[in-house]
């Protein structure tokens, strides 16, 4: 899919920087998105120190060694990359950015290199290709489409995420992400958004009351009850943001009657971890399997987000007892499952606008989840669309890998990182667009109100809310108040 | 000229092959001690082979995905490849010298075939050097030895090419056939210390892919010991 590259105007409108002059003088790092204070001497020393000891613990050494032998520079990854295709500057090809961490390695990790640098003098890691990586590694947005066009097989993805957790290790990193990070792991709340449990409470019971009058039928927020079948761990974001994609799933459980909980202990999905440190994925992982243990759950149950389902699904096993650890699922998986079961019905007249589905780059693009949503859709939308490309092949909202949470760089993304997408969903000409994801809802409505697209975004859930019909017996008798059912009973 | 043109055909050519195979054989053996060892490191050990063997595939024969993503400089890319896998293993004359170098042979492509495929290939491999220059994207991702390979491969099918089909005096078909060998045991010879060696680690590519995202278990602590950095905030 191609586009003409973006106007000297936008593209100055995009890189426009909001960090202060003395900032960046002081930081000595010319990126665009705001950086806490880091020690400056020796950067190189410090990367290389950081580089080494993450090779030895990991297992990227066997992925690096193997793409230097064999990257054959072919270029098709270019005409994949939603960045590079707005953007037209060739240091936003995929394989460039990867060959910027492959050439220290090169230099400095293998014998070859280390022999052949030594005798010329040359390519010793500096403090301009250190700037260099900060600034190229946040221009990804970690969709990973490129990786699927490379004939050689090399996932760049692997290389960004790499550089970005070697370059956390030295202080750089995104403020957005690390500030939320360290709230999340060791502050008070213990969530990103830095929500009180008694906020949560409120929000969820407020959230009870407005479904009751709504829909006429007692839909709850089970909380910390023990033994359930489903912890529920949604990215936090959706209790502030996303009220009525809750309000959908506490209704399809409403409905079938299923046990699911949100812990008080600890409800929060995101994880920013799988963006910059693979440290920080690890303790965030640890402790939504903590939590549902305390609550003797029998599955994980991740909301409708991409990342945080990405990184429970693939890192829980990980982490916390490979075969043996919790089973984790997808809130559309559930819902899809209970619907083809027959336990789900719809109103297929209350949804007649246009809508269309966005593939969230997380659960799509290794083929995890792509049908079901459509499905559900299908079953009770008169008027789908399609947007192609889609599915593994879908193209990013432009916010992936962590983009979405740094507000600073929002021009970025709604110029650079999202025009390929704002084409795409120009074309379908939809007026609801689907996201089954927090960073994707976020991005897309932020892209939509600066590209001036007519077109809402929502959650799946939100729809099913909409359309969903409750058995009989669920519903509330009228005049009589919901504490006096027990009673009558 | 004829001692060297033994030397080349002879000796050189024995050792280049002798190298190329050690090299390449030493190029999957480390990958497949790297993948043995990962696969062990990792905490999560389940594989989606699935996945990793239909994206192989797609990827040895990739007709699948041309389409959309540089569809010409593709296609040139996948004819050229059938003629350089092709022409040195299967051509009559090659197959007489494989049977006098290491005693069997194997069916010949017919004569028309070579004829035909060895024009493409070199048709082929003047095209994607003329791609990389102009394309802005692939010229400004190339190193050197993007540029010199296609350039390298040419040699022996345009000498090859002249001395079987082009009327020469006995003293010139000596030389082409000298720069034929020659430009060939180079290629063997540089193959498993270039990019060439996608020959035989591309099969290996999905599975390291895959791998390489199974971290594990306890990198957290492991790194932050190393670093010095325990018990640090975040």
């Amino acid at each position: 899919m191609r586009t003409n590259p973006i106007t000297p105007e936008e593209r100055g409108k995009a890189f426009a920087t909001q960090r202060k002059p003395e900032v960046l003088k002081k930081q000595n790092l010319d990126v665009r998105y705001h950086i806490e204070d880091f020690e400056t001497n020796d950067r190189p020393g410090r990367f290389l120190e950081a580089f080494a000891a993450i090779l030895k613990h990991s297992n990227y050494k066997m992925a690096l060694d193997h793409f230097i032998r064999m990257s054959a520079k072919c270029g098709r990854c270019a005409t994949t990359c939603q960045v590079y295709q707005a953007t037209g500057d060739p240091k936003d090809i995929p394989c460039y950015r990867s060959e910027l961490l492959l050439s220290v390695y090169r230099r400095h990790f293998t014998l070859g290199g280390m022999l052949k640098g030594r005798l010329l003098g040359s390519g010793y890691l500096t403090d301009e290709k250190i700037q260099e990586m900060a600034e190229s590694f946040w221009n990804c947005t970690a969709c990973r489409r490129c990786t699927l066009e490379c004939p050689s097989g090399i996932d760049h993805a692997l290389i960004t995420h790499l550089g970005r957790y070697i370059l956390s290790e030295i202080g750089i990193a995104p403020r957005a992400l690390v500030v939320s990070t360290r709230e999340q792991l060791e502050g008070a709340t213990g969530n990103t958004s830095a929500i009180p449990v008694p906020a949560l409470i409120d929000t969820l019971e407020f959230l009870e009351e407005d479904m009751l009058e709504e829909k006429n039928v007692e839909i709850k927020f089970p909380m910390d009850v023990e033994n359930a079948d489903y912890v529920f761990i949604p990215a936090v974001s959706d209790y502030l943001m996303e009220a009525e994609t809750l309000m959908g799933i506490a209704a399809v459980f409403t409905a079938t009657g299923d046990s699911w909980t949100t812990g008080t202990g600890y409800f929060d999905g995101i994880n920013y971890g799988l963006f910059y440190s693979d440290r920080i994925l690890e303790r965030v992982v640890k402790k939504i399997d903590a939590e549902t243990k305390r609550l003797k759950g029998k599955n994980v149950l991740i909301g409708e987000c991409g990342h945080a389902s990405r990184s429970a699904k693939y890192y829980l096993p990980t982490y916390c007892g490979g075969k043996d650890a919790f089973p984790v699922i997808n809130i559309m998986e559930y819902t899809h499952k209970v619907w083809k079961e027959g336990k789900l019905k719809f109103d297929p007249n209350i949804v007649t606008e246009k809508v269309a589905y966005h593939d969230p780059c997380n659960i799509a693009r290794q083929k995890w989840i792509i049908d079901q949503p459509r499905e559900l859709l299908k079953a009770f939308c008169k008027n789908y669309v399609e947007m192609t490309p889609f599915g593994a092949d879908n193209i990013c909202c432009g916010g992936g890998g962590g983009t979405i949470s740094i507000d600073e760089i929002r021009p970025y993304r709604t110029t650079i990182g999202g025009k390929l997408k704002a084409d795409q969903i120009r074309r379908s000409g939809c007026n609801i667009l689907i996201a089954p994801c927090a960073n994707c809802k976020k991005q897309l409505r932020e892209l939509v109100e600066d590209q001036k697209i007519d077109c809402e975004v929502m959650g799946l859930h939100d729809l099913i809310y909409k359309a969903i019909i409750f058995d009989d017996s669920l519903i509330v008798k009228k005049d009589v108040q919901p504490e006096n059912i027990a009673e009558e009973k | 000229m004829d001692s060297l043109l033994e030397f080349a055909r002879g000796p050189l050519f024995r050792f280049s092959i002798i190298i190329m195979i050690l090299g390449l054989a030493r190029l999957i053996a480390l990958d497949l001690y790297s993948i043995f060892r990962a696969h062990q490191k990792a905490g999560d050990k389940s594989l989606p082979w699935g996945l990793i063997i239909s994206r192989s595939i797609e990827w040895l024969f990739p007709v699948k995905r041309i389409a959309h993503n540089r569809p010409i400089y593709s296609i040139f890319s996948i004819l050229f490849h059938i003629g350089l896998l092709l022409v040195p293993l299967f051509l009559f004359a090659h197959i007489q010298l494989w049977e006098k170098g290491i005693g069997f042979s194997w069916p010949a492509l017919p004569y028309n075939w070579a004829y035909w495929l060895t024009i493409s290939t070199i048709i082929f491999a003047v095209l994607l050097i003329i791609g990389r220059i102009f394309n802005k994207s692939s010229s400004f991702i190339s190193r050197k030895q993007d540029f010199l390979w296609p350039v390298l491969l040419l040699i022996p099918f345009v000498t090859g090419f002249v001395c079987s089909h082009l009327n020469l005096s006995p003293s010139n078909y000596r030389l082409f056939m000298l720069i034929h060998i020659l430009s060939g045991d180079m290629i063997f010879l540089l193959m498993p210390f270039t990019k060439i060696a996608h020959c035989v680690l591309m099969p290996l590519s999905q599975v390291i892919c895959t791998l390489a995202w199974k971290f594990p278990a306890d990198t957290d602590d492991k790194v932050c010991t190393t670093l010095n950095k325990k018990g640090a905030a975040v």
